[in-house]
């Protein structure tokens, strides 16, 4: 049994250290310049550079990173603005639709070509085609979504006692639900925001199809420059290694949910 | 009897009213985000069903809003032998992800389903590959296969062997993808598995092991029927979002070579995005639309997310 344990204990780190290895290998890459990429044999030891960094930052990569930022963050603010009250409102009501539920939870797995298309041809004559704005607007169509089941889950889960205490105490529904009930979901509003945030900053084919240059995000710059700048790998791969940093650092944080929100909701891991 | 009526009816007036403003309220709370994903979402899944019974094609405006052969695209569909070889390899690449991610999922959740603390500390390790962006798991991907920077390669090369490159030969194309896809997404299942086989009473297992099964078939007979709803959920998400594969596949084969790796969910992007056919297009997506409709309202029924508690 003492020894079954240790084996289970090793094979699972090589399992980890194998699922993580082709991860690791890009970072890697990221601090190489690109004659140690193409070596053979490889070199293990090499001297680390910051230089692809620090071209990287040099050139537009940066302003389609704080486009990345702006857009992300302001889609997950609005989609919480609208998405916590209406999830606080169905975590409240006794009759449900399942029309509703199932339209919800369609609007999040619908294969992206049905929101780029009708976008696209919508956005041409609106002129939102490459703009901020319009990104943050088809962001919605998922995070809304995602912001009513996650948090439907959360608030049924506090005491209904709290705030009828609130009522009786003289508070409306609306300072009720602000200051009594918001502040005991709190961990489930991070949560939730942050998954917004990792989903929308994720995006890569709504980007790809609704800018051009000046709204382009993060995921989609450094595709392009696989395409134009030839083959420079240590800068993709250091492009790569900068869009996944904040994901992995936010992802970290919210890990107990993660599950959760992969299925929106329909499985608490 | 009077003296208690007198005093009941106006608290129960009171009562009624408050019940009153209080769906009012709830009702207030509701209704933004039902007007704003009515007109995010429900106006442009009907424009998109719209678009598709006309000829749309972005380079002849003359073919906007054109509906004498509404059911054009539709009968075009059926006829078109790229849409129909899309549909196969759609088949080819759900069954071959949602089996080896549900198989792998499975067998290392069983392994790993240990109380101890490295364990737990390593599941979160387990999590990076499917919360790295899509792309960023495609460039990954891409390096890996690339013969003149990939360690897989070399590793290959030192041992005197040669590898195809996987992501040009028409035969590993496919697979190449299918390895990748696994790699982002088995860790999902792994983790669903495990969080529901500590969900497992230890009684269970205990009574399986009195009655003398051995520890296959305390798997086989009491853990895996235990959990199977969770694998059902598990295998119906992945299965759902195989529809959606796109990055690995924009960045590694862009379709091919030939059409190999060319799903439907792919068609319809270079159908729509490459040759500015957006009646044609729609009519695709509609297809896939309604084929997940299908899937989540399987989903909403197993997870009971519609009823009423």
């Amino acid at each position: 049994m003492r020894a079954n344990r240790i084996i289970i204990h090793v094979l699972a780190i090589g399992l980890a250290a194998l699922v993580l290895a082709p991860f690791l290998w890009l970072v890697r890459m990221s601090f190489q310049t690109n004659a140690d990429i193409f070596a053979f044999p490889p070199h293990l030891w090499f001297s680390p550079t910051w230089a692809n960094y620090a071209a990287l930052w040099q050139s537009e990569f940066r302003d389609s990173f704080v486009n990345s930022a702006v857009v992300t963050t302001s889609s997950t603010l609005l989609s919480m603005l609208v998405g916590v009250p209406a999830a606080y409102a169905l975590s409240r009501m006794r009759s449900r639709s399942n029309a509703l539920s199932l339209w919800i939870i369609a609007s999040r797995l619908a294969p992206p070509t049905a929101f780029a298309i009708p976008y696209f041809l919508a956005y041409r004559d609106l002129h939102l085609l490459d703009t901020r704005l319009g990104l943050v607007v088809i962001y919605l169509t998922f995070n809304i979504s995602l912001v009513i089941w996650l948090m439907r889950s959360f608030f049924e889960n506090t005491p209904r006692a709290l705030e009828e205490a609130a009522w009786i105490d003289g508070a409306g529904f609306w300072r009720a639900l602000v200051s009594v009930v918001l502040p005991t979901a709190a961990p489930g509003l991070a949560a939730t925001a942050i998954l917004c945030f990792v989903f929308s900053w994720n995006d890569f084919f709504f980007a790809l199809i609704l800018t051009r240059s000046n709204a382009m995000t993060a995921p989609v710059a450094v595709v392009n420059f696989m395409n134009y700048a030839g083959w420079e790998w240590g800068r993709i791969a250091a492009g790569g290694t900068m869009v996944m940093l904040p994901v992995l650092v936010f992802s970290l944080f919210v890990r107990r949910f993660l599950i959760n929100g992969l299925t929106a909701g329909a499985v608490k891991g | 009897m009077s003296l208690v009526l007198r005093f009941a009816a106006p608290r129960a007036a009171a009562a009624a009213s408050q019940a009153r403003q209080r769906r009012r309220f709830l009702t207030w709370c509701l209704a933004p985000s039902l007007a704003v994903l009515f007109v995010i979402t429900l106006a442009p899944m009907v424009y998109l069903v719209v678009v598709s019974f006309t000829p749309l094609n972005l380079t002849n405006p003359a073919t906007a809003w054109r509906f004498d052969q509404p059911l054009l695209n539709y009968r075009l569909l059926l006829s078109d032998e790229r849409f129909l070889n899309s549909l196969w390899v759609q088949a080819k690449l759900s069954f071959w992800t949602v089996g080896l991610q549900l198989a792998i999922g499975v067998g290392f959740a069983l392994l790993l389903n240990l109380r101890s603390g490295l364990l737990r500390a390593l599941r979160t390790v387990f999590l990076v590959p499917m919360v790295l962006p899509p792309i960023v798991v495609a460039i990954i991907w891409k390096v890996l296969y690339t013969p003149d920077i990939s360690p897989v390669y070399w590793t290959f090369k030192a041992l005197g062997l040669s590898l195809p490159a996987l992501i040009t030969d028409p035969n590993w194309a496919l697979p190449a993808i299918i390895a990748a896809d696994t790699w982002e997404w088995f860790p999902l299942t792994m983790l669903m598995v495990l969080a529901a086989l500590q969900t497992v009473p230890e009684e269970l297992a205990d009574a399986a092991r009195v009655d003398g099964a051995n520890s296959w078939q305390t798997t086989a007979h009491v853990l895996l029927p235990y959990i199977r709803g969770t694998l059902m959920v598990a295998g119906l998400f992945r299965l759902i979002d195989s529809i959606k594969a796109f990055p690995l596949i924009y960045l590694l084969t862009d379709g091919g070579p030939g059409s190999v790796t060319e799903v439907t969910n792919y068609y319809a992007f270079e159908q729509a995005f490459n040759f500015s056919y957006l009646g044609f297009s729609s009519a695709i997506t509609v297809v896939l639309v309604a084929a997940t409709l299908l899937l989540s309202w399987v989903v909403v029924h197993m997870t009971g997310w519609g009823a009423a508690e």
